[in-house]
């Protein structure tokens, strides 16, 4: 209740100027508009002589299906616009109907005859979350619908560029500066500021969740493991985040933690863009920890007042003291000063004193040299619509633990300390 | 790069809950009179159509045909079918409210979660009618789906055994019809959080840590006792109300404080708004209390704990009974409606099984190509 809400309406009737009119407006108000004044009593009283009509929540259903196009339905005009298929989801290229275009990604989450609980938590959470959250750095969920089938299918916007882990791994076609690092970062840090500020955490910040749009944003993507912070008293499970960006919290099994572990995850993009390998990549938890500890220091008491009490704090011996700055500008120099401050910040082991988003909004790093590269001036790859049907297919929260991070590990040996 | 300043109204306008959630009475009430009128055509139609095929199968008395076919048509009521009112839909809504309230209590899940799940069924409510969705049925799906949403995650056979009578493919079946009534947007805004900070800063006040004058020092125990009721509010009332249609959580906690301590709670909004410094807050502060106490009239319309009259049992039993003989028959059994649904539009026996081997394959490859996991 700090700053108390002073918007105060003058009377409930234009309290929440909510009309019947504007439930059927979706988020894509923007765009072209569509099923005009079909507002849902207007459509009731026309189909009110057909019987057998439909449930009014049925019939907005309908509306929000027929705005867009399934590239699929079309197949024999534009071959190829499935753009990726997988056990969890099949991702279609589509266009809104009445401008095409205007493409879409259609993400059409299968039912899961494995899981018996009804829907699935990771879609409940990937909706839940996106449906709350409009910013121009988090993916824009456009509509949802339900098919025949009772098929979900998330309408989400279309980013042809891929994802950031993608310019990291390619070094021989992709080449980019402390100036296009800085820019990105900049969008990272908007949209995990806006998740924060919105009571979000996010629990799997990593590169191949940064989606590249058209026009060079980036945007934080998958809130399959996502969830809203919790009460004080409430725990919440510490198995999140992909584990070579997972904070040493969770690895030591914190049940009550904030949005700093989506800042740790942050600084270790921001490290990874710099050095273009991952820079903390443990086998296993454990191996996690000490390479941790070798990299940025063993958590103590001394620097961490309380660690000690988590449920699985365990670090090896010989302890190594918290590196200092010439640490950090050894390997990450190309930063400047200040970008190393803002990496150091972000990799603070007590989480208390880890900097925030916010914080790192305000840094002074971005009113340094060089400013950030403008978006149409970004190295980008192509080739086009792949990438985003490959990872919005993946089940959104399942961590790579059990693949990706099998395979960097067997073929990535060169990239490892 | 500093942020912009994004106050609290601004984030809240994009929330769901305001968006599509909230009303002016005026059109809450239509949009629930044309749900009301239009489910009303519809059952007349399906008990004309069921009556039809009776007749014309009356013919042969083969019975054993269909175990759907004779349970929705042993269901039609004779003579004309007399549906309920919008008033009365809206009663019985209600009364499942608290029905939904009690099972949480039964089954010992947060307050957020029971919460959610209230305002879940009073969503879906708008535009399906408890003659179409039986709310006995889908008040378990609902509280079910909240235990999802809310992150408090409860095994559904557990939650099927906890209930008398419940088996776990009658809550499964309707949460699609759920999701859809939702609009698939899950996000509840609550008061809840809003008191304790509210309740916070008023100690400090109270205390002295924030100084404000004299005015609040000393009045811990009443903040705490005002805490105690307004707490009672958000948790009955609040919830049962329509006041989530019509005010933002913050003007909820307000109204539930003003009820439960008039006095404090003036001097605490003084204290935001100081009479003396300029005209304009003296209008803000007219303004808000308006709408705080138009909130809080319709707070106490339904007030904690008291215990329903034995009119209302009697009307409430009346209006049950009134319910059985106006359901829709062909919505009676969902759990064969869902099945016919899922399995006649879905794939055929043969894509199911290709897939399954396809999930099976790549499972596998991911084992055997990189080697199984190293022992941690």
């Amino acid at each position: 209740m700090a700053n108390s809400p002073l918007l105060v309406p003058g009377s409930t009737d234009n309290l929440k100027a909510t009309t019947s009119k504007s439930i059927s407006k979706s988020k894509l108000s923007s765009a072209p508009p569509s099923s005009k004044g079909a507002t849902p009593e207007a459509s009731t009283k026309a189909s009110n002589a057909h019987a057998p009509v439909q449930d009014m929540a049925e019939q907005m259903n309908e509306e929000e299906k027929h705005k867009y196009v399934k590239a699929d339905f079309e197949i024999l005009y534009c071959p190829g616009k499935k753009l990726g298929e997988g056990t969890y989801a099949n991702v279609y290229l589509g266009h809104l109907v009445t401008s095409p275009s205007t493409l879409v990604a259609i993400k059409k989450i299968k039912i899961q005859a494995a899981y018996t609980e009804g829907l699935a938590p990771d879609a409940i959470r990937e909706l839940k979350h996106l449906q709350e959250l409009s910013h121009p750095n988090i993916i824009s969920l456009l509509s949802v619908f339900s098919s025949k089938d009772q098929n979900l299918n998330l309408v989400l916007e279309y980013l042809p560029l891929g994802d950031l882990e993608m310019l990291i791994k390619d070094t021989e076609g992709v080449r980019y500066g402390a100036a296009d690092i800085k820019a990105w970062m900049g969008m990272l840090g908007r949209g995990v500021w806006w998740c924060h500020e919105n009571f979000v955490l996010h629990r799997d910040i990593k590169p191949n969740n940064l989606l590249i749009a058209a026009d060079g944003e980036v945007k934080l993507a998958d809130f399959g493991l996502a969830r809203s912070f919790s009460d004080p008293y409430r725990i919440m499970t510490s198995n999140v985040i992909t584990r070579w960006y997972r904070p040493p919290e969770l690895l030591f099994g914190a049940k009550h933690y904030s949005g700093a572990v989506d800042i740790w995850s942050v600084g270790l993009v921001f490290a990874e863009l710099i050095i273009r390998t991952p820079y903390i990549a443990g086998d296993t938890e454990v191996h996690q920890i000490s390479l941790i500890c070798q990299a940025i220091g063993t958590p103590s008491e001394d620097v961490w007042p309380g660690v000690s009490k988590l449920p699985e704090y365990t670090v090896p011996e010989p302890a190594t003291p918290v590196r200092g700055k010439d640490h950090y500008l050894a390997t990450f120099g190309t930063a400047g000063h200040e970008g190393v401050d803002v990496l150091m910040g972000m990799l603070v082991l007590d989480p208390r004193k880890r900097i925030t988003a916010r914080e790192i909004l305000e840094h002074s790093w971005w009113s340094s040299d060089p400013k950030p590269t403008k978006n149409e001036d970004l190295p980008r790859k192509g080739g086009g619509g792949a990438k985003i049907g490959e990872d919005l297919k993946r089940r959104p929260g399942v961590l790579e633990d059990e693949r990706g991070a099998k395979v960097a590990r067997k073929l990535d040996f060169g990239g490892m300390k | 790069m500093a942020p912009s300043s994004v106050s609290e109204d601004e984030r809240y306008r994009t929330s769901t809950q305001y968006r599509l959630w909230s009303f002016t009475p005026a059109s809450l009430l239509e949009l629930r009179t044309t749900t009301n009128r239009s489910a009303a055509n519809r059952v007349r139609d399906a008990v004309r159509r069921v009556r039809e095929a009776r007749a014309a199968s009356s013919g042969n008395t083969s019975e054993a045909d269909g175990g759907n076919e004779s349970r929705a048509v042993s269901a039609v009521p004779e003579g004309e079918v007399d549906c309920l009112s919008v008033e009365e839909e809206l009663k019985l809504v209600t009364h499942f409210c608290r029905q939904t309230l009690q099972l949480g209590d039964h089954l010992q899940v947060p307050t957020d979660v029971k919460a959610t799940a209230v305002q879940y069924i009073k969503r879906f409510y708008i535009t399906n009618s408890c003659m179409t969705y039986d709310p006995k049925t889908l008040l378990k799906t609902a509280l079910f789906f909240a235990t999802k949403t809310e992150n408090h995650y409860f095994r559904l056979t557990k939650f099927a055994e906890a209930i008398t009578a419940t088996k776990p493919e009658e809550i499964l079946a309707s949460e699609f019809l759920l999701t859809q009534g939702l609009r698939f947007t899950f996000d509840v805004r609550h008061p809840f959080r809003a008191l304790e900070g509210a309740v916070m800063e008023l100690q400090a006040m109270a205390n002295g840590h924030i100084p404000v004058g004299d005015k609040l020092r000393g009045m811990d125990r009443r903040v705490k006792e005002a805490h105690g009721k307004a707490r009672e509010y958000l948790k009955t009332s609040a919830l049962l109300t329509d006041v989530y249609f019509h005010y933002t959580p913050s003007q909820i906690m307000m109204a539930s404080l003003l009820i439960a301590d008039r006095q404090l709670i003036s001097l605490y909004l003084s204290s935001k708004l100081p009479p003396g410094s300029g005209s304009a807050n003296a209008a803000i502060s007219a303004k808000l209390m308006e709408a705080l106490d138009r909130c809080a009239a319709m707070l106490q319309s339904m007030e904690p704990g008291k215990e329903q009259s034995s009119e209302e049992k009697k009307e409430l039993s009346a209006l049950a009974k009134k319910l059985r003989k106006c359901r829709n028959p062909e919505k009676i059994d969902l759990v064969s409606l869902q099945r016919a649904k899922r399995e006649g539009d879905g794939e055929d026996e043969k894509v199911v099984k290709k897939r399954k081997l396809e999930r099976e394959r790549s499972a596998k490859e991911g084992e055997d190509v990189f080697g199984p996991t190293i022992p941690k």
